[in-house]
């Protein structure tokens, strides 16, 4: 006989067979109760109110859980109370579990933590000649009773059917279950003795073409216990991706892959030992990687990806077990895989995307990821574009005469005095400056703009007389650090031809930016918000971004850093369920526009070839700052 | 019922004034006020709106001309004086392009000969002059100084500053109140960033004449009449960065393969030829002054300019 | 003004079926606004939308086809005032006059010029198209001859200009079926016209003083059952063209009157300044251009100013990259490198020619950019040259190990240098200056 429940306040309603529990009838309508106890009647935590219908439960035996009022108001244990007719039942919100609330690195706002592994430690029943329900269901009734997954919903892949038999006996019946939730549904992947369900770890990775970096989580009590980072080991075979991809051509496939899972588990032992933690513990791991270095490590072939007409070979997320590919997890663990949508936006943008919320909001939002190649992506939760090109590597410090990487001894904020043209920096580590990075030098570019010093082309103005404007034997520059203050001996300067490098890699930028925009009809005012990843995002000083025109100009409180977006987003899906399964969409909903083949681009690249761009009526706060820079000179 | 177009242009071409008359301290006999546009070329209304202007080129060193030019006008290549004064009162030019060919040569220093030629040419024509500067950024400073100073009170269009450099040329414009020519390679965003640069160290709009460089017909030609109506566009289109007067000069005209091969006796004929289409449809484009270098051309486009100008010439209506 | 992509998607059902082929509708609204694709390829747009999207893509102007076969061309389709814009699709065809009052020897040179002429520019092949015959005699059956000694000759298109139905019907009988262009239908004896032109299915000209008069006579025309319309403008003078002209084609394009959307017709030779008013008709929209056959100089200048109008904007004319002489240059000639970007190549060797100084050309793959583009955009860079070098071999060809590049490439020298193991001397900037520098810095 059946009996229809409604339960409130969520009007969830269900239909169940006479006799059911009500905690079983609360699970299969997808609401979590909480069982401390595993639904055996002990913790008292399953409190619910039956507001109308017949029910059969031992008031007297529970009654330690409850004062009068309650019990007059129809409270009951769910777990302890069987259904015999329809039913009004209120969960009261102290019943349900909670969502623990997170706060990621990078995050304003904080992530509910719902991973997508969990722990069951379940003590069962041994069968006897009147219970004789099979290991399998007796043990997934047992993880579903602690709290888990309805039964019927889980399965379990051969090879932890194979371990059942013998560890529920030998293990007393008292085993722990690591149930993942996979695209065929709820998998038991792992099954181990007694009570383990406190080790449970995953890790969120970006795996950039130059570094790999690993954040580490508990996944048990929401929280991160280690991070570590390392070269990615592919960088044997060649710098770039596209001299990898020729290695890859060359030499086959085989030996990237595995430099690629390498250089993850070096960074996981090293995150795991600084945790203390056993590597078998961690049972999954998420990698946002760009496509190629995506392709690489799941050994798929990104030939064909880089030529002409550039198409990837998987544009969906991927989920594998860990040993395929390598990675020193837990055997049974899983690897996910970020989606990608072309060659050149993939999971790491995807992870931008989903750090940044551009894909929930109504707003639209201006995604930029710089690094040697940028990516821009346009939108808001109804569309996006997106591009990428190349800025060269002037943006990141190099093809710049003393640009550096960001490490100890660079600049990384400088400003000039307008009346004697002497800089005042800081450099990483607060040492005597080796090199300039590339926050510092949009820093010193835009300095030297409002000082006159350079003119809109970048020329540098030899007519100053001051010591610090000098011709080399090549070019005119400028001196920054007189060799007796800086860490390497000689002066550091920036040259003409520096100026001129750094002006090119952000026209290729802005004018990325403005070939969405028009592709979308819209104009800088209808951006509210611009957000910054890579590299340098975290240190970039917006407004000498925006005075040197590298983005459109947009109120400075507008524009966000997100830092490195890809381990963020990583980090998001590896402990947000619901986040992970948005991915997909969001790949299939970027439109990806081929710079190369859009004839306007070109036109775009010239007038943002000028600084801050060829059209001032883009750059009002800009030209106003300016034109009073020059009043005050003059 | 009837058309109307609408063009929606909210800005006009700024106006130059290019050669001093008695009255305004100079000892040109004619002073040209271009620019003015409020359409596009040969649409104005206005039957009074004026023709582009013809410059005839000539330099100071003429082993640096085409043999075309130095066949056909013999002797005359050799003496400025009498070059100048041809172009004028014989070829019926608006006005003279002195090009001081002379600085060309390696490790030039002779400035008091610069000051010289350009003495030469005020003397031999009393018609706007157009002077080009040296190649050579080093002695820019030396040579602009005495061009702007021997032609002070004159008006003078100085050529030409680039975005490299404008510095020395701006520098002499200003002390001597003379324009200049703003020359950027075949692109709007290029002339329109060389205007910015020169308005910001204090160059007046109305002393600028934009050069967007004329590729010679067949030879990036499209590119520049491109540029050029994109530069009229968007100065009608309200932007004043482009709102000035263009000059157009295919120097490359005399040296193409066309030209250059075509037979002995029809090689004039080509040469003028190529010239002709090259600058009215550069006139079309909006340029207000187009240069020239064979004599024949002059005849030929003056007869064009009338047409378009006043609509005479009219056509057999049947 | 076209449709934005956004514009455009907000119209389609969002539901990414991917039955159109594409992978999103977003993807599928930038096809179409790109008019990439059609349509009715999406099964799901409601009518009103199908409309609003098809009214966008459907040509302003008619595209009208004159002549039948290889030499044929088509005009109109034009969407453009500026070819900045987009670019001119149709160039003009230009056809050469004769009058039917001259001897059959005039006009069969005439034809037989036209036919075999050709002109090769930057890999095309440059022609006149047909010709125009003028019917001065006022006598059908010399009309008739003349037409029929011109079509005896060439399959070229025709113009044929009469004001006589009869003349008309008797030259037609030589070349009814190869689709002439009939000149001219006037408000006067568009009736009898239209049939001549119906009957043998040609392409008409009509012909009025005002814009109304041209709008109400090619509704007139259209009601008669005659679609190919060409329009003559009767211009008073070559600047009543631009105007007329111009007026036109912005009327056209922004479909303010349907009524002109049709390809424009003009006679060159009146006005006694047949250069000018071949300029002029090829810059301002002329699709048909009549004129006296051209001296060689003129006839070069008409078609490479053609030539130049109608070449995309938004594609460089590119070269095939490799290594190219001058002359005949031996083991110690000089290299000289520089990009494919067909105006650069063009231009260098006219000078190098000029120089007389025999030189191999080094032109590397910049995807047609210039060599200031190509250096800003990293198209140009050491790895290029590098593998351009081993590429065509030039190692074998010289024994020397120095190579020129272009003064804006100056930047690039030093990484060149590293990368080829090649002593690298910057060039001039312009190109105009490389003999003076091969005299100078090479014979060094």
């Amino acid at each position: 006989m059946m009996r229809s429940i409604t339960f409130l306040p969520s009007y969830r309603k269900i239909d169940v067979d006479r006799g059911t529990t009500i905690l079983d009838a609360a699970q299969h309508a997808g609401l979590n109760i909480n069982v401390v106890c595993g639904g055996l009647g002990k913790c008292g935590k399953c409190v619910v109110f039956v507001q109308s219908g017949k029910t059969e439960f031992d008031q007297q035996k529970h009654s330690r859980f409850f004062t009068e009022e309650e019990l007059k108001n129809g409270a009951c244990l769910a777990c302890a109370t069987s259904v015999q007719g329809d039913l009004l039942v209120f969960i009261p919100e102290s019943t349900m579990i909670q969502e623990q609330k997170i706060l990621i690195e990078g995050l304003e706002t904080e992530i509910e933590f719902h991973p997508s592994v969990r722990k069951y430690y379940v003590e069962l029943e041994p069968p006897t000649l009147a219970n004789p329900s099979p290991d399998l269901s007796r043990l997934l009734w047992g993880i579903q009773k602690s709290g888990g997954p309805v039964a019927e919903k889980m399965y379990a892949p051969l090879e932890t059917l194979r371990e059942i038999p013998t560890m529920l006996r030998h293990s007393d019946w008292k085993v722990t279950g690591t149930i993942a939730l996979v695209p065929g549904g709820y998998r038991l992947i792992d099954l181990q003795e007694n009570d383990t369900s406190k080790r449970l770890y995953g890790a969120a990775i970006d795996l950039g073409s130059t570094t790999v970096v690993v954040y580490l989580w508990d996944l048990v009590s929401g929280k991160v216990v280690g991070v570590a980072s390392n070269y990615n080991k592919q960088i044997s075979c060649g710098e770039d991706i596209l001299a990898r991809v020729n290695f890859a051509r060359k030499n086959g496939l085989s030996k990237l892959q595995a430099l690629a899972a390498e250089s993850i588990n070096t960074a996981l032992t090293t995150a795991s030992n600084t945790a203390g933690i056993d590597r078998d513990d961690i049972y999954e791991v998420v990698v946002a990687g760009n496509t190629v270095m995506t392709h690489m490590l799941l050994g798929i072939d990104p030939a064909y990806m880089i030529a002409e007409p550039y198409v990837p070979v998987v544009r969906r997320a991927l989920s594998v077990a860990a040993n395929r590919l390598g990675i020193a997890c837990n055997p049974n663990g899983g690897v996910f895989a970020f989606p990608a949508v072309s060659d050149f936006i993939g999971g790491d943008i995807i992870a931008d995307i989903l750090s940044c919320g551009m894909s929930e909001s109504d707003g639209v939002s201006l995604l930029i990821d710089i690094g040697t190649n940028f990516e821009v992506v346009l939108g808001n939760k109804d569309w996006m574009f997106s591009c990428a090109g190349a800025a060269g590597p002037a943006l990141e410090g190099g093809e710049v005469l003393f640009g550096m990487r960001a490490n100890p001894g660079a600049i990384d904020k400088i400003t000039i005095d307008p009346e004697t043209l002497t800089p005042v920096f800081s450099t990483i580590n607060g040492i005597k400056p080796r090199g300039i990075t590339g926050s510092g030098l949009i820093d010193l570019l835009a300095e030297l703009l409002s000082t006159c010093v350079i003119d809109r082309n970048g020329r540098i103005n030899t007519g100053i007389t001051n010591p610090r404007i000098r011709t080399s034997s090549h070019f005119p520059e400028f001196v920054v650090a007189w060799a007796q203050d800086s860490g390497i001996g000689k002066d550091i300067v920036i040259t003409e031809n520096d100026i001129k490098n750094l002006i090119m890699s952000k026209a290729s930028v802005h004018a990325a930016c403005v070939t969405l925009m028009k592709e979308a009809g819209i104009s800088r005012h209808d951006i509210s918000t611009i957000y910054f990843a890579g590299a340098f995002g975290n240190y970039l000083n917006k407004k000498n971004a925006t005075t040197i025109g590298l983005i459109p100009e947009i109120p400075y409180d507008q524009i966000k850093n997100i830092g490195n977006g890809a381990v963020t987003g990583a980090n998001i899906a590896l402990i947000n369920r619901r986040k992970r399964k948005t991915l997909d969409e969001i790949a299939s909903k970027i439109a990806y526009i081929e710079l190369n083949a859009e004839p306007a681009f070109m036109d775009e690249y010239t007038s943002s070839a000028f600084l801050p761009h060829t059209d001032l009526s883009l750059f009002p706060q800009v030209q106003k700052m300016l034109d009073a820079c020059r009043i005050q000179r003059e | 019922m009837g058309f109307n177009v609408h063009f929606d242009w909210t800005g006009s071409i700024g106006e130059v004034i290019l050669g001093a008359t008695k009255s305004d301290g100079g000892s040109r006999r004619v002073s040209y006020r271009i620019g003015g546009g409020t359409t596009l070329p040969f649409l104005d209304k206005n039957p009074s709106s004026p023709a582009p202007l013809i410059a005839f080129e000539i330099c100071d060193n003429p082993v640096f001309w085409s043999p075309i030019i130095r066949n056909y006008c013999g002797e005359l290549v050799n003496n400025l004086q009498e070059w100048a004064k041809a172009g004028d009162a014989t070829y019926g030019a608006d006005m003279i392009r002195l090009y001081l060919t002379s600085t060309r040569q390696r490790n030039f220093s002779d400035f008091p000969a610069v000051g010289k030629a350009v003495e030469t040419a005020l003397s031999a024509t009393s018609l706007p002059l157009i002077i080009e500067g040296s190649n050579d950024p080093k002695i820019d400073s030396d040579i602009f100084q005495k061009c702007g100073e021997v032609g002070q009170g004159e008006r003078l269009l100085l050529g030409t500053a680039e975005a490299s450099r404008y510095r020395s040329i701006a520098a002499a414009a200003l002390a001597y109140n003379h324009a200049l020519i703003a020359q950027s390679p075949i692109d709007v965003n290029l002339a329109k960033q060389l205007n910015i640069l020169l308005r910001e160290i204090g160059i007046q709009r109305d002393h600028v004449v934009i050069d967007p460089y004329t590729g010679t017909l067949g030879y990036g030609f499209e590119y520049s009449y491109s540029a050029m109506e994109r530069i009229r566009f968007s100065a009608l289109k309200g932007d004043t960065d482009l709102a000035m007067p263009m000059i157009s000069s295919a120097p490359d005209t005399l040296t193409i393969k066309e030209v250059r091969e075509a037979d002995l006796d029809g090689q004039d004929d080509m040469a003028v030829k190529w010239e002709f289409y090259t600058s009215l449809a550069a006139a079309v484009a909006g340029a207000e002054i187009v240069c020239v270098r064979h004599p024949k051309t002059i005849g030929m486009l003056k007869l064009a300019f009338a047409s378009l100008k006043t609509g005479t010439g009219s056509m057999e209506v049947t | 003004m076209a449709l934005k992509a956004l514009d455009i998607y907000k119209l389609l059902p969002k539901k990414n079926c991917k039955e159109c082929g594409d992978p999103t509708c977003l993807t599928f609204a930038m096809k179409l606004a790109g008019g990439k694709a059609d349509v009715d390829l999406c099964p799901y747009l409601d009518d009103t939308s199908k409309t609003v999207l098809g009214a966008t893509t459907r040509p302003p102007i008619r595209l009208v086809r004159i002549g039948v076969g290889e030499r044929s061309f088509a005009v109109g389709e034009e969407f453009v005032l500026y070819r900045h814009e987009k670019t001119f699709y149709h160039p003009p065809g230009i056809l050469f006059k004769v009058s039917d009052a001259q001897i059959p020897d005039e006009i069969a040179s005439v034809t037989k010029r036209v036919r075999d002429e050709s002109f090769i520019r930057v890999g095309a092949d440059l022609r006149f198209n047909g010709i125009a015959i003028e019917n001065t005699s006022n006598s059908a059956d010399t009309f008739a001859k003349s037409v029929e000694t011109v079509e005896k000759m060439a399959d070229l298109p025709l113009v044929l200009i009469s004001s006589s139905a009869d003349a008309l019907t008797a030259a037609l009988a030589h070349c009814g079926t190869y689709r002439p262009l009939i000149h001219a239908a006037t408000n006067k004896n568009f009736k009898g016209m239209c049939a001549v032109a119906k009957q043998h299915g040609c392409p008409l000209v009509i012909k009025a003083r005002h814009l109304d008069e041209l709008g109400q006579l090619a509704k007139d025309c259209t009601a008669e059952g005659v679609q190919d319309l060409v329009m003559d403008l009767s211009p008073a003078s070559l600047r009543d063209f631009i105007s007329l002209s111009t007026e036109i084609r912005q009327l056209a394009i922004t479909r303010t009157a349907p009524d002109l959307g049709y390809p424009v017709y003009f006679d060159a030779t009146a006005g006694g300044m047949q250069d000018a008013g071949i300029v002029i008709g090829i810059l301002k929209y002329a699709s048909v251009i009549v004129t006296n056959p051209l001296l060689p100089s003129s006839a070069k200048a008409a078609l490479t100013l053609r030539q130049n109008v109608y070449t995309d904007p938004q594609k460089p004319i590119q070269m095939n990259p490799g290594l190219y002489r001058v002359g005949t240059p031996g083991k110690d000639a000089p290299v000289l490198m520089t990009v494919n970007f067909s105006l650069t190549f063009f231009t260098l060797e006219g000078y190098l020619e000029s120089t007389r100084i025999p030189c191999f050309m080094l032109i590397v793959d910049t995807e047609g950019l210039s060599v200031l583009t190509a250096v800003a955009a990293g198209k140009l860079n050491e790895i290029l040259v590098r593998d351009s070098l081993i590429k065509f071999g030039v190692e074998s060809e010289v024994s020397h190990r120095s190579l020129i590049i272009p003064g804006y490439a100056a930047p690039l020298s030093g990484r060149i240098e590293e990368a080829t193991g090649w002593k690298v001397l910057v060039g001039p900037r312009d190109a105009a200056e490389i003999g003076e520098f091969l005299n100078e810095e090479w014979k060094k």
